[in-house]
Parts: structure tokens; sequence; C-alpha cells
């Protein structure tokens, strides 16, 4: 109980504007923001895109603590990124800089084996910190826009979007069955930990064999359920038929037609400002 | 089919797919509006699949083949879908959890009914309503997660009710909770029938709730209907329940009992009482009427100057959310004690359990393992002193054959491989699963697969051994075992501890009670003294068993202290050699 309380779905628990809003026109926001984020190249400003949409997580009530996990959890994906970017990609730097020489920051000696003479470049440098803000671009935006939305009211929107209730039906029983999965994921590590399993003596690969080994059990135990979540379902005569009525009422409100509008006013003039000015191209601002 | 009647059978038998042995034999079954009908049997005996029949499920989800006809509602359960058929009747099921699909209270109950196209004012009227039946009023915003096992078995039942079912269907629903979700369900469930003239059919193992509640039983075994009758007729035919590995209510075990050893001149008990408020003032009419001899048995003591297997020292513990689980927790186990550990969920048991195998490491406090405190040791050093049975077998197995499954763990402790074979061999001839070694342990039945758990464990050879509610959701027959190799691990020396609800289980085996409540020690007795403490027992919601019941009464009458704990101690009180001397001459 304990364990899947903490990993429970991670609805904002505060009312903020965010909160009220239709979940379409929240996704009206990813889908407008991921694109812009998908464009632009600058560091500079996908560093303030990422930041305006790590300051609407909060000021919407996504918890800290999860944003920290997540950019956390990145860390090492950055890491590869200002890596790989930063000494090997000089080819699509240099088309992007327009330079032909870039300017190295770190030269490895040429003794060195496999990475001698290889040079990270203050512009591949660059090229890589904005892939990093692009990607957190796109893994902030969600939990903005589905943390702050009940589920009932996204199945609603789904619906109204023509996407057939079966579908939307899936994502909420996903969300209802995770917290029990991983329940059940730590019974099983528990149980082989009191086989004498001595887990924390193990390395990252050993360690990831064992894991492996869990989801076994795990997925024969998801399979038993679903043939009886199956039996529940028709039971409540679900037919997974779009033909059915809604205990939730939506309606999209003048906020939500506000939102729409700044939406697409800050696309169009996004991609004015990018073609006809170079803002957010690579070199804006540097 | 007459208005009187809510669903009729004819002559159904069934298959299920890829099956050569019918899962129901030629049932034919009337079920009359407003009754409350029982089924009973042991696992394996078609209680679920019958329940399915209902509404259809049988066959029309699950194939293979069905014969006969199924009339609900006036619907030929054959010719119409499930999806209509689930309009007039509601089913509740055991698990609380794969049955619960919405993520709030209110979209549970509303689940149904928007299915049916229910318009959504109606579906408003109705959810406060239901709520309401159930005692669950102002929990519509909740996530189903949030409730207690019985709340979410009642609003499964307030979500069943909300379709407003000719029939309801409840297949085994208080198996998996504890003994205040149990008596919330019954209760539920009995108001149902009684205020609102719901007709119910309820499989179920609890004997005495049966006895209690149903209006009639039918009592099933390999697929058919072998008695069907009012609980007083079906409890009081004892030699039938007992061939069939079906437990009678203590009441009517214990009359049955003393009509055995009760001198003939004392009359006979002609039908004897299923319930406890019949069994009470026939009891007091008896020991009117006969002598009582005095019980020979004594109240072991404990252990005291044996050495501590575990103990553990002022322990507290707190959740990282805050909940205080455990509070300044003290006692010892001495080696070679049987302990039963009793308490609601949420007590701290399993809390407490944890700490012995450093799951969970002290807030406060400390606990000793053979006189090393735990922090000596690592997780899979004390799992092989103390062996954990949990318990739900399934998340206990990893291997894909028996005999790989029990060395699992030798493998892990770094045995040689003739240690690990001899170990392996031993633990298997054991639990009586040599024959079943390569078979793969899924394949094996619910109590076969907890064998499998346990020569696992016991390979190990630890000398403490934990069973955490090995009784739950097992049948008699299924508990009867599992409790008997915990005594013969006790008789061989070894540490037991029994986590159980199943009171009534226990005083065959137990010798001493720890009764937990609120991450205290409510109570921490012998066996005999624990039991009789029924005020303290009540105040944490758990029930005595009814022979603990009668015997109260017993000792009350004569003015004594003898403090029974089972059916087979009460009647003895009845046998009374000298009577039947004088008789002879």
């Amino acid at each position: 109980m304990k364990g899947a309380n903490t990993l429970k779905y991670q609805t904002v628990e505060r009312n903020s504007i965010v909160v009220r809003l239709d979940f379409r026109s929240k996704l009206l926001i990813i889908v407008v923001i991921s694109f812009i984020a998908f464009v632009w190249e600058s560091p500079i400003a996908l560093a303030g895109l990422a930041l305006l949409v790590v300051a609407a997580c909060r000021l919407s009530g996504v918890r800290p603590g999860y944003i920290r996990f997540v950019v956390k959890m990145m860390i090492p994906f950055y890491l590869v990124l200002v890596i790989t970017h930063g000494f090997w990609n000089i080819e699509q730097v240099k088309s992007l800089t327009g330079k032909a020489v870039l300017t190295p920051l770190f030269t490895f000696p040429s003794s060195f084996w496999l990475v001698g003479g290889a040079s990270l470049s203050l512009e591949g440098f660059l090229y890589g910190l904005s892939v990093i803000f692009k990607t957190l671009v796109f893994v902030m935006v969600f939990p903005l826009a589905i943390f702050t939305t009940e589920v009932d009211n996204m199945i609603v929107s789904l619906v109204r979007l023509h996407i057939p209730y079966k579908f939307t039906f899936i994502f909420s029983s996903a969300l209802r069955f995770f917290p029990l999965l991983f329940e059940e994921m730590q019974a099983i590590i528990e149980a082989q930990r009191l086989r004498g399993l001595a887990v924390e003596k193990m390395g990252p690969f050993q360690r990831a064999r064992h894991y492996a080994r869990a989801v076994v059990p795990l997925i024969l135990s998801a399979m038993t359920r679903s043939q009886q979540l199956e039996i529940a379902l028709q039971s409540k005569a679900f037919t997974g038929s779009s033909k059915r009525t809604y205990l939730h009422e939506i309606s999209l409100h003048r906020s939500d037609y506000l939102v729409m509008g700044l939406c697409i006013l800050f696309l169009g003039m996004a991609l004015v400002l990018y073609f006809s000015f170079g803002v957010g191209k690579y070199g804006w601002l540097l | 089919m007459s208005t009187e009647t809510a669903a009729i059978l004819d002559k159904v038998s069934y298959l299920y797919p890829r099956s050569e042995k019918p899962a129901l034999s030629d049932i034919s079954l009337e079920i009359r509006k407003g009754e409350f009908l029982g089924l009973i049997g042991p696992t394996g005996a078609g209680k679920t699949t019958l329940c399915l029949v209902f509404n259809g499920i049988v066959p029309q989800f699950q194939g293979g083949r069905f014969f006969g006809r199924a009339i609900v509602a006036g619907l030929d359960t054959l010719e119409h879908p499930i999806s209509k058929l689930a309009r007039h009747v509601g089913v509740v099921f055991q698990d609380p959890e794969t049955q619960l699909i919405a993520t709030s209270v209110e979209n549970e109950i509303a689940f149904a009914l928007e299915n049916l196209s229910v318009p959504r004012d109606e579906i408003r009227k109705r959810i406060p309503q239901v709520l309401a039946a159930v005692r669950l009023d102002g929990t519509e915003h909740k996530h189903p997660h949030e409730l207690s096992g019985g709340q979410k078995q009642r609003l499964a039942l307030a979500a069943a009710l909300a379709v407003q079912p000719d029939l309801l269907i409840l297949d085994e629903p208080t198996s998996q909770l504890d003994p205040v979700g149990a008596a919330e369900v019954f209760t539920t469930v009995r108001e149902l029938n009684k205020e609102l003239g719901i007709t119910i059919v309820m499989a179920s193992h609890a004997a005495e709730e049966m006895a209690e509640h149903a209006d009639r039983i039918a009592l099933m075994y390999e697929g058919r209907i072998l008695a069907l009758d009012t609980p007083d007729a079906i409890y009081s035919r004892i030699h039938l329940l007992y061939e069939h590995d079906l437990r009678p209510p203590q009441v009517s075990e214990t009359f049955h009992l003393i009509d055995t050893v009760m001198d003939k001149h004392y009359g006979h008990i002609n039908s004897p009482p299923v319930r406890l408020s019949e069994g009470i003032p026939l009891l007091d009419t008896l020991s009117k009427r006969c002598e009582i001899v005095p019980p020979n048995h004594t109240i072991f003591p404990l252990h005291p100057g044996r050495e501590p297997a575990l103990s553990v020292k002022g322990l507290t513990y707190t959740y990282p959310d805050g909940t205080q689980a455990l509070r300044d927790v003290s006692f010892d186990i001495c080696k070679g004690e049987y302990v039963l550990i009793i308490g609601q969920n949420g007590a701290g048991k399993s809390t407490l359990v944890k700490h012995f195998l450093k799951l969970l490491k002290p807030t406060e406090g400390t606990v000793l393992v053979e006189g090393i405190s735990t922090e000596a040791f690592s997780t899979s050093d004390l799992a092989q002193r103390i062996g954990y049975i949990a318990q739900n077998p399934d998340t206990q197995i990893f291997s894909t054959t028996v005999q790989e499954e029990v060395s699992f763990a030798l493998h892990n402790l770094g045995y040689s491989a003739e240690e690990i074979e001899a170990r392996t061999a031993e633990s298997l001839k054991e639990m009586g699963l040599l024959e079943v070694q390569g078979a793969h342990p899924l394949s094996l039945s619910k109590s076969d697969r907890a064998r499998v758990v346990i020569a696992a464990v016991l390979a190990m050879k630890p000398e403490i051994i934990i069973f955490d509610e090995p009784t739950t959701g097992q049948d008699f027959r299924g508990a009867r075992s599992i409790l008997e190799i915990s005594r013969t691990l006790h008789r061989l020396g070894k540490t037991v501890l029994v986590i159980t609800h199943h009171l009534y289980l226990m005083p065959e085996y137990a010798e001493r009670v720890i009764v937990m409540g609120k991450g205290t020690i409510l109570l921490d007795a012998p066996i005999r003294e624990a039991f009789h403490e029924v005020d303290l027992l009540r105040s944490t919601f758990l029930m005595p068993p009814q022979a603990v019941m009668l015997a109260r009464q017993l000792d009350h009458k004569n003015e004594q202290n003898w403090k029974l704990l089972t059916p087979q101690e009460i009647a003895h009180c009845f046998n009374d050699p000298a009577c039947r001397e004088k008789d002879a001459v």
C-alpha cells in the first residue's frame, strides 16, 4: 500500500488557471509548444521556452519533487548529448553556423586511445545545450497538461475529438492499474530478496538481469488480472462502443478560447519571426 | 417462469473450452424473488462458474459447451447479449482490485450506467442513493486506492446496485478481507436483502455468516448441487459437510459432538442449532439437565528461561508519509514457540514482521534475531535464519519448474551442486512435491503452489518460520493442510509465527497470541487466556470463535473458569462416564 501511494498518479491538488482549462486547450498547448521547440535551434530561445514551461508547471501546481525527479533522471542522457554533439557532431554544426572552422574549447592529446585528437567545440557544445532544452520542453509540457487534468475530463475530451472510446478507456485503465502493477513488482522483488538474493551486493548488470527475472511472474499475474478485469468489464455492460452516456460534462469557456487564440498567435508569430528575422535560429543572439 | 421467480436454471451442464470434465453438471435451480441463496463448496466445486452463468459470461464470453437453459429476469442467457443481461444482473467478485475500474468512486458507480446509456441526470440521481445504501456517503471524489478493503467491496456492491438489478450475485466477496471488512460486507448485503428486497446469490466459505444470513443453501461439489435446503438442514448434516471438505459453523459442530458423547438417557439433540443465538439457550438447557465433567486440559505455561529467537525492544516505525505504524513495541519470542499474531489490517502486523527481515529499518528501537541486532545482517543473511512465507504464492514464484523454484535460494546462497541437490530433494519430499517436481509451478492448484513456496523457503533450513496470512483465499482443506505443515515444523523444534484472521482454526496449533491494534501490542498471552478476552478482542473488531462464546456461557452457568476453546473440549464436558456406569447398573 505504502509503496503504491508514493507512485500514485500525480494529479495536482492546487486549483489554477491551467487546472480549470479544458483538456482540448491543453492539447493545443502541447502541440504548439512541441512544434516550436522542434523548429527552433537557438540554445537561448530554447532555454527561454524550457524555463517558461517549467515555470508554468510550477504555477499550475505540478510538484517540485516531480520536476527535480525528471531532471535528475535525464542527467546521464544530457551528458551523452553534450559530449556527442560537442566532440563529434561537426558537420551538422558547421552547416548550421555557416562556419568552416569551429572554436575548440578543449582537445584530447593525440596519444590518447580512441579519443585522441578529438576536440570539444564551443558551437557543438552550445548545440548540445539546445538539444537538452528541446528535450526538456518535450518532457515538461506533458505533465503540464496531463497532471493538471482529471482523468474523466481527459476521456470525455478525447471522445469529443472523435477518438474511439475503446482507446481512451485503455488509457484511463492504464492509469488505474499502474499502481497495482508497481505494488506487485515490489512484492516480487521482496520475495526474491527473501530467497537470499543479495541485490545490494550486485553490480548493475547482474541486478538488471534479476529484475528482468521478476518480470515473468509480473506478466503472468497481469494476464490473470486482465482476464478477471475483462469479466468484470463485461459484467458492467462494457462493449467498447462509443455509444454511451458520460457522467461528466465538459464545455469550452471564454478562457479556453483565449488560450487557444494565444496559442495560434504565438505559433504564427514564432514562425514569421523565425523565417523572416532568424529569431530562434541557431545563431540568434550569439 | 412465474412472477415470483428471479432466475431459473434447467438441467444446466457446462464444459470449459478444451476441458473434458464438466465444470457444471445437470444443475436445476429456481431462485425466488427476494431470497438470499448461499452457495457453498470447496475450491473447484463450480461456484464461480455457476455465478457467471447468471449474467451470460458463461458461456458467451468463456466459450466451451453449454447444455440446458438459464432464464434470468425472463431472458434466456443464450439469446441475449451480456451487455443486455448486465441491466438485470449485478455481480461482485472476490478480488476488490480487479473489479474497480474507474479512477473515482462516482465514476465507478456511473461506469455500467454510462455503458447502458442511462441519461446523465438519472446517473447523478442514483449515485448518492446507492452510496447511502452501502454507507459510503460523501466519498464520491475519492480514488478507489484511498478506500480500505471492506470499503472497496462495498463500492463494488454500490456499483452493482446502481443498475437496479433483479439479481445480485456475489462470488466470495469477503475472502480477501479482514474481519472488519467482512462484517461490513455481510451486514450491508443483509440490509439490501431484508430492507430493499434484493435477490441475492452469494458464494462463500464463511460458514457462521452463511448460517446467519442465508434463506437457503446449495451445497456444490464437482459441478453438481448435492443438497439444497435451509441453513439449518444443511449445516446439521455434519458428515455430509466433512465428506466434501466443508466446515460447519462451530455451533453445529459443538452440538453434533455433544450429541455423540452425551449419555442417551438425557435424550437426543434432534436438530442441532446452526446459529449462536440458538446455541446459547440450548447449552443452558443441556447443562442443567446433564452432569458436567470438568475438563482435563492444563494451561501450558509459555517458555520462560528459554533463549529468545526474536526480540523487539522499544520499536517505533514511522512511514515516510508520517504514518506511525508501530509505537514503542517490545517483546521476546523464545526458541520453539508457536505464536499467533492477530489484529486488523493496519494494526502493524506486517510492518512488525518486515523488521525481522530488515525489509524495514526501525525509526527507533532495536530488533534482535537470535540475540544479534539486525543491523549486523543483510536481508539475504536474515532470510536464511527466518523463512518468510507471504500471503500470495504467485508473487513468490519465479521459476519454470517446481524443482528449480525450490533450489532458487540455494543457488543465490552459493551452496555446492551436491548440497543443492540434496537439500532440494529433501524439501520436495517433505512437502510431498516429488511427483510434480518437473511441472510448471503455475500449473498446480493454489494450495499446491503454496506448498511449493513453503518447500522453497524450507530448503534454506531456517530456524524461525513466519506464515503471513497463509489461510486467506484457501478453502477449509487448503487452510488445514498449510497449518498441519506449521505444526510439523513446530514439533521439529522450529519457532513458528502465524498471522491470520481465521481465529477459529488456531486453537489446535498456537500456544501464544499477540493481539495488535493501532501499532501497539494490546495483549500478549497464552491462547487460552487471549481468546477469552472477548471484550478486548471485540474492541479491535476481532470476533472470537463461536466455540469460545459457548465456552464462556458454560463457564458462566457452572461458575467455573475453564476457558475452553474448541467444540471438542466443550463436548468432552458432557461425556460423563460415571453417569454411564450408573445406567449400566
